[in-house]
């Protein structure tokens, strides 16, 4: 793919970007949040393809421009003096599943029409699920990407996040749970 | 003896292997005798999967076929030393 993209084949690029652009945004948002993460992502490109020549492959092309949004988008932070929260605009919903003891008081059943098989023909429980997705913050749809969607370790997304292990682990955990309990509201109408 | 909340607290560690030894064993016993968290795990389970299948997307407005012609023309130019 390198070699394509340096032989300037077209549908390399359509590929790559195809490919890559949601991740970067994705990683570009919960840094420095929605208001210029465009602008970092597409800066980011510029670099990547600059830099393309000097590529040693010592990393996936994938890891590479992640970590290229990932150093562009912090060192904005740092420029600006940014702050962006971990969980910007997240609260928890308030839980009535459980008496005062923490032991649970509904029925939890088991699903039938969330398998993987289910779901290709299933385009209202896809609407609902991308819709519990875009409700998350970005700090917790970067982590629900990344781990969910792409296959990184939690140790891997801390390093491009630049957050902890136990933070990461709690928002890839609230991630879950608000698209779980999206599913469980289809599932029960 | 763990409840049925700290089961909830817990799942994704739980599911990453994250918990220590102690306390897996805890929430293994749990699921043993709580047939709810046991639904519960195998929801949540079913949750990352579909997440996995569906692969939701950011909300994003960038004309990508634009952006690929625009790299595309970019490399042209590093390549021929005209940049």
């Amino acid at each position: 793919m390198i070699k394509n993209l340096i032989d300037g084949d077209t549908f390399a690029f359509e590929h790559v970007v195809a490919e890559y652009h949601n991740l970067m945004l994705s990683v570009a948002r919960a840094i420095v949040g929605d208001s210029i993460a465009d602008e970092v992502v597409q800066e980011a490109w510029i670099a990547a393809i600059k830099a393309l020549p000097k590529f040693e492959g010592r990393s996936s092309l994938k890891t590479w421009l992640v970590q290229i949004v990932s150093n562009g988008a912090k060192s904005r932070v740092r420029r600006e003096n940014r702050y962006s929260s971990l969980d910007d605009g997240w609260q928890a919903v308030p839980s009535d599943k459980f008496d005062h003891t923490g032991h649970r008081i509904d029925n939890v059943a088991q699903w039938e029409t969330a398998t993987p098989e289910a779901l290709l023909s299933n385009t209202q429980l896809q609407k609902v699920i991308e819709q519990a997705f875009l409700s998350l913050p970005a700090m917790q749809r970067a982590t629900m990407t990344m781990v969910d969607m792409e296959g990184y370790k939690v140790d891997e997304v801390c390093n491009i996040l630049d957050i902890s292990s136990s933070n990461a682990r709690v928002l890839l955990h609230r991630a879950r749970v608000t698209v779980h309990d999206a599913i469980e509201r289809y599932q029960d109408n | 003896m763990l409840q049925c909340k700290d089961v909830t607290d817990e799942t994704s560690n739980f599911i990453e292997g994250d918990l220590p030894l102690s306390k897996r064993i805890a929430l293994f016993l749990h699921l043993v005798l709580c047939r709810c968290c046991r639904n519960y795990v195998q929801q949540f389970r079913q949750t990352i999967n579909t997440v996995a299948v569906t692969q939701p997307q950011e909300m994003d407005t960038t004309d990508r076929q634009a952006l690929a012609r625009k790299l595309h023309a970019m490399c042209d130019k590093t390549n021929h030393g005209d940049s």
